[in-house]
């Protein structure tokens, strides 16, 4: 039986859908079979990140409305052969499809997957509740920022109103050497406000955006910090004990290699 | 078929046997009397041919059947040899016909391609646009990632072509796709459907056109042929 996990925030532009695709990419590296439902009806991303935009033939509205088979709407990653994503339709809204439709479809995709991953849309409306519906286990995705610590907090209350119990956080785009000068939220302070279990830390990485223009996410590359970041998750919701990487170490290399930079240029 | 005969017995022929298709609700004096009429009816087809009889519907008894059989056989002169009751067939389940991009394939499709309706949009179709015509479609600007062109007919857009393009959309594989900068996310004509290679796309600009051509949609530079 799988295990269906939505990432979801509350505020948009904090990583949902970049999170997802390294999730679920990171959980197919481990041997896993694994699929991506792209929720967010009509501003569909999920595609674009994974670089499988023109691949799409049938969407998540029409498997529901049953005008294609389960098979026929799940699309074959390029690069892992466990992978699946299943998009969202992009002319159509959110209203499409109902709470009780999307259970059904988890229910469906639990049968034959260890790790269904939903990417939910930003905001707490029926995209949010479709989202959830289904869900498991629930994956809270913030920011060092107050606006979008704000949302988490309210997001975390409507989990646990709905039957989610003990969410478990990711911080992302996190950067040390502001932390050190105090000019960004600590992770401990993010976790004062929060109280939940945190799963992951993802530092700010220009990495990332190169991997989502590209449509290949950064967990192949073994060598960027933020993929490290991201299979150390996968790690821990597979159930391993992962200890945290020392991001302060890591700015005093950043830091090196300004310097060198900086040496360079003068 | 009105209301009155669908509640009444039906006879079907196969090459084996006589199908008689008898109403669940149906009392069985009416049912006699119903299929003595028919017989009448059609006594010259059953006087001296022999018969198995297969029925359907409602089950009867050891005794009616017999009073059946005997129904028949004065009413016609019919040589019953056999008789038995069987279940009605599963109806087998229509297969829906292929649907792609909202537009079912159909076997009578759009076929004014040289002339026809068209549509005219004006402007760019930005991602989560669609256009949806039962013809031919002009798009005089682009047509973006995430915008869907579906039309029975042709597709000509005058602009670059970068999202989900369908031309012939119910079922006419001479129909055709044409732009100035064509490099659709997907391209589908009647029931084919073709992506541009995972590569980056060609730089150069340069009209293309997209047909079906030996089961196969090609991409030639426009005015070559």
């Amino acid at each position: 039986m799988g295990e269906v996990i939505v990432i979801t925030s509350g505020k948009g532009g904090v990583g949902k859908t970049t999170t997802t695709a390294n999730l679920g990419t990171g959980l197919a590296i481990s041997g896993k079979k694994v699929v991506l439902v792209d929720t967010d009806i009509g501003l569909r991303n999920l595609d674009v990140v994974m670089g499988l935009e023109n691949r799409i033939v049938y969407d998540l509205v029409d498997l529901v409305e049953g005008a294609c088979r389960t098979k026929q709407a799940l699309i074959k990653d390029k690069r892992f052969d466990g992978l699946f994503l299943l998009p969202a339709a992009q002319t159509r809204d959110k209203n499409s499809v109902t709470p009780e439709q999307m259970v059904k479809l988890c229910d469906d995709l639990r049968e034959e997957f260890d790790y269904i991953l939903i990417d939910c849309p930003a905001g707490i409306e029926q995209g949010f509740k479709n989202a959830i519906a289904g869900a498991d286990r629930g994956l809270v995705l913030t920011t060092p920022e107050v606006s979008a610590v704000r949302d988490a907090d309210r997001i975390i209350g409507l989990l646990e109103a709905n039957e989610l119990k003990n969410p478990c956080l990711i911080i992302n785009r996190v950067r040390p050497d502001m932390v050190k000068k105090g000019d960004m939220m600590s992770i401990e302070d993010i976790i004062d406000i929060l109280a939940i279990d945190l799963i992951g830390v993802v530092p700010d990485d220009e990495n990332i955006i190169i991997s989502t223009n590209r449509g290949e996410p950064l967990v192949t590359d073994g060598k960027a910090m933020a993929g490290k970041a991201y299979l150390n998750i996968t790690r821990r919701i597979m159930g391993e004990e992962v200890p945290f990487i020392d991001l302060s170490g890591q700015d005093g290399f950043l830091s090196k290699v300004k310097k060198l930079f900086g040496f360079r240029t003068a | 078929m009105d209301n009155n005969e669908a509640k009444g017995i039906a006879f079907k022929g196969t090459a084996e046997a006589l199908i008689i298709l008898i109403p669940e609700e149906m009392e069985t004096g009416s049912i006699m009397e119903q299929i003595a009429e028919k017989v009448k009816a059609a006594d010259k087809f059953f006087r001296g041919a022999k018969l198995k009889i297969i029925y359907r519907g409602k089950v009867l008894s050891k005794d009616e059947e017999e009073r059946l059989v005997a129904v028949m056989t004065e009413n016609s002169g019919v040589i019953i040899e056999h008789i038995r009751h069987e279940d009605a067939p599963p109806v087998p389940e229509k297969e829906k016909p292929p649907k792609l991009s909202g537009m079912p394939i159909r076997r009578i499709f759009f076929k004014e391609l040289q002339e026809g309706p068209c549509k005219f949009v004006r402007g760019t179709i930005r991602g989560g646009t669609r256009v949806f015509f039962e013809g031919n479609v002009v798009i005089l600007g682009d047509a973006n990632p995430g915008s869907e062109i579906v039309a029975s007919g042709n597709v000509v857009v005058m602009g670059a072509l970068r999202g989900m393009v369908h031309a012939g959309a119910d079922g006419n594989r001479e129909a055709i796709v044409a732009s100035l900068k064509l490099c659709p996310t997907q391209l589908r004509i009647a029931n084919l459907i073709t992506r541009c290679p995972d590569s980056p796309e060609n730089e150069q600009i340069l009209p293309e056109i997209a047909f079906i051509k030996d089961e196969i949609i090609y991409v030639e530079p426009l005015g070559m042929r």
